[in-house]
């Protein structure tokens, strides 16, 4: 059986920027007031009334080859075979290469801890067979998330059956979010 | 990126370190072409390896502080990843600092080194077993500091040349940059202190120094202007990264206070003491007012370099 790859998909014509995904996510992982883990860009066109707005979640795309891993001087950050990107804190001095490596700026430092900190796809309930915070709150179904070498899942289903793009692919760091047309 | 990950504290570290490797590269080499007759360039040596120690002495400790966990920095030393600049960088920092104190025992002058081991045997009385002359060690040392000054010089570019997320620094033209600015504030330094000392310089001091700083200056000339040109002819976001300085809120700093006052004048300052020497082989009119404002200049032009990158770097973004 091939190994797990976690997958998140993202379907943003669904989004209502309600930014349920933001709450849950601060209080499943305690993150504190002013940093977020994830975000929602907006972009609004058009006048009125011939206008439309667009919302897009977005956070770290647990990229296929991550600039954050490869620039830590420690290892502190790195890739589990599942394709989970994260931080072994105890590893990490600081020095926030990576928050500067990355294209997404999809990091942040924890000033109170003096490490940096982001999504780790709450692999604390990975574990348990739960999926992410953001995945199980968001109540207009906007994010898929699974197993993509799993056949039977929907994130395979939807990979092999639906149009996608990522997010600034020419840095060529692979992100691994996939944004559904 | 909204926020500077990176601040003040980075922009000295890399000043500092780039001081200190352009200090030894400069000493060393002075070292190597020391006449015969034992006076020469010999001073503007033990200058040198009198200097060279302490600012990246100062930079690696101001580094240290800048870690969100400084007290977790040894971690640095634990691992070595070739992929990360950063890792590289520490082995580099932590042998190049090693080889710059021992270039400093190996030119202390012998009086001063025997008053000092004096006063330490009268505390600690073993002391005196290390009190021995490592004079002739100061040519394998300088040979040894070589690639290693190189090394600390150019990683302070390749540290933020390596991000491929800022198309700003994503170029090897700021490592080179970097290197060659470090070697001109390594001379500039020297320049700084041989004009204030009480001591006159000396002719064939001067002409060396000069010789060198002008290569390096004209070099880093034609690496600055190149990146520009290059940036412009590159991929958009390359483009748009380099609005920072031709037109963005880094312009003024970038044109006229590095390349106009930090490059240039120098120069030009420079290039106008050395005239004689180069016209007709007259000697030298020389005047230390000169010549410390133009190493003056040079050594702000060079801490300027590195503040423009590092923070107009984290601005620019794909």
């Amino acid at each position: 059986m091939l190994k797990k790859k976690y997958t998140l998909l993202i379907d943003s014509k669904r989004c209502i920027n309600c930014k349920a995904c933001i709450v849950a996510c601060r209080a499943e992982n305690n993150v504190p007031l002013g940093h977020s883990r994830l975000w929602i860009n907006e972009e609004h066109r058009g006048e009125w009334p011939k206008i439309s707005s667009n919302f897009e979640p977005e956070q770290c795309h647990h990229c296929e080859s991550p600039s954050c891993v490869r620039v830590c001087p420690t290892g502190a950050s790195y890739k589990r075979p599942d394709g989970v990107v994260l931080i072994n804190a105890k590893e990490c001095v600081g020095c926030r290469y990576c928050i500067v490596a990355c294209p997404y700026n999809a990091r942040f430092a924890r000033e109170d801890l003096g490490i940096p900190e982001k999504c780790t796809y709450c692999a604390h309930r990975l574990e348990h067979g739960e999926p992410p915070a953001c995945v199980e709150t968001c109540p207009t179904k906007v994010r898929i998330f699974g197993d993509a070498n799993d056949p039977n899942s929907l994130v395979a289903e939807m990979l092999n059956t639906r149009q996608y793009r990522v997010h600034k692919p020419e840095t060529g760091n692979g992100p691994r979010i996939f944004y559904l047309r | 990126m909204e926020r500077i990950e990176w601040g003040l504290l980075i922009v000295n570290y890399l000043y500092l370190g780039g001081l200190s490797a352009g200090v030894f590269f400069v000493s060393g080499l002075a070292t190597y072409l020391k006449q015969n007759d034992g006076t020469g360039d010999s001073r503007i040596a033990r200058y040198g390896a009198m200097i060279a120690p302490w600012p990246v002495s100062i930079g690696c400790i101001i580094l240290i502080f800048d870690l969100g966990n400084w007290q977790r920095f040894y971690k640095l030393f634990l691992h070595f990843r070739i992929e990360s600049p950063m890792s590289i960088g520490s082995w580099l920092l932590l042998l190049f600092s090693v080889v710059t104190l021992i270039n400093f025992y190996a030119w202390l002058p012998e009086q001063k080194r025997n008053v000092a081991f004096l006063r330490l045997s009268k505390r600690i009385r073993s002391a005196e077993r290390f009190n021995i002359d490592l004079s002739s060690w100061r040519r394998p040392l300088a040979a040894v500091g070589f690639p290693l000054s190189l090394g600390v010089g150019i990683y302070t570019g390749v540290l933020l040349g390596a991000v491929q997320a800022r198309p700003f620094w994503n170029t090897n033209l700021v490592a080179q940059l970097f290197l060659f600015s470090a070697l001109s504030t390594g001379c500039a330094l020297l320049l700084v202190f041989l004009s204030l000392n009480r001591k006159s310089l000396e002719d064939s001091q001067i002409r060396f120094l000069y010789t060198l700083d002008i290569c390096f200056i004209i070099v880093e000339l034609f690496i600055a202007l190149p990146y520009v040109i290059h940036g412009e002819l590159s991929v958009k976001a390359v483009q748009d990264s380099l609005q920072l300085i031709m037109g963005g809120s880094y312009t003024l700093a970038f044109w006229v206070f590095f390349l106009g006052m930090g490059l240039l004048v120098p120069l030009a300052l420079e290039v106008w003491e050395m005239l004689p020497v180069l016209r007709t082989k007259s000697p030298l009119k020389h005047n230390k007012l000169l010549t410390a404002s133009a190493a003056f200049l040079i050594l702000i032009g060079g801490y300027l370099l590195r503040y423009i990158f590092v923070y107009a770097g984290q601005k620019s973004a794909f």
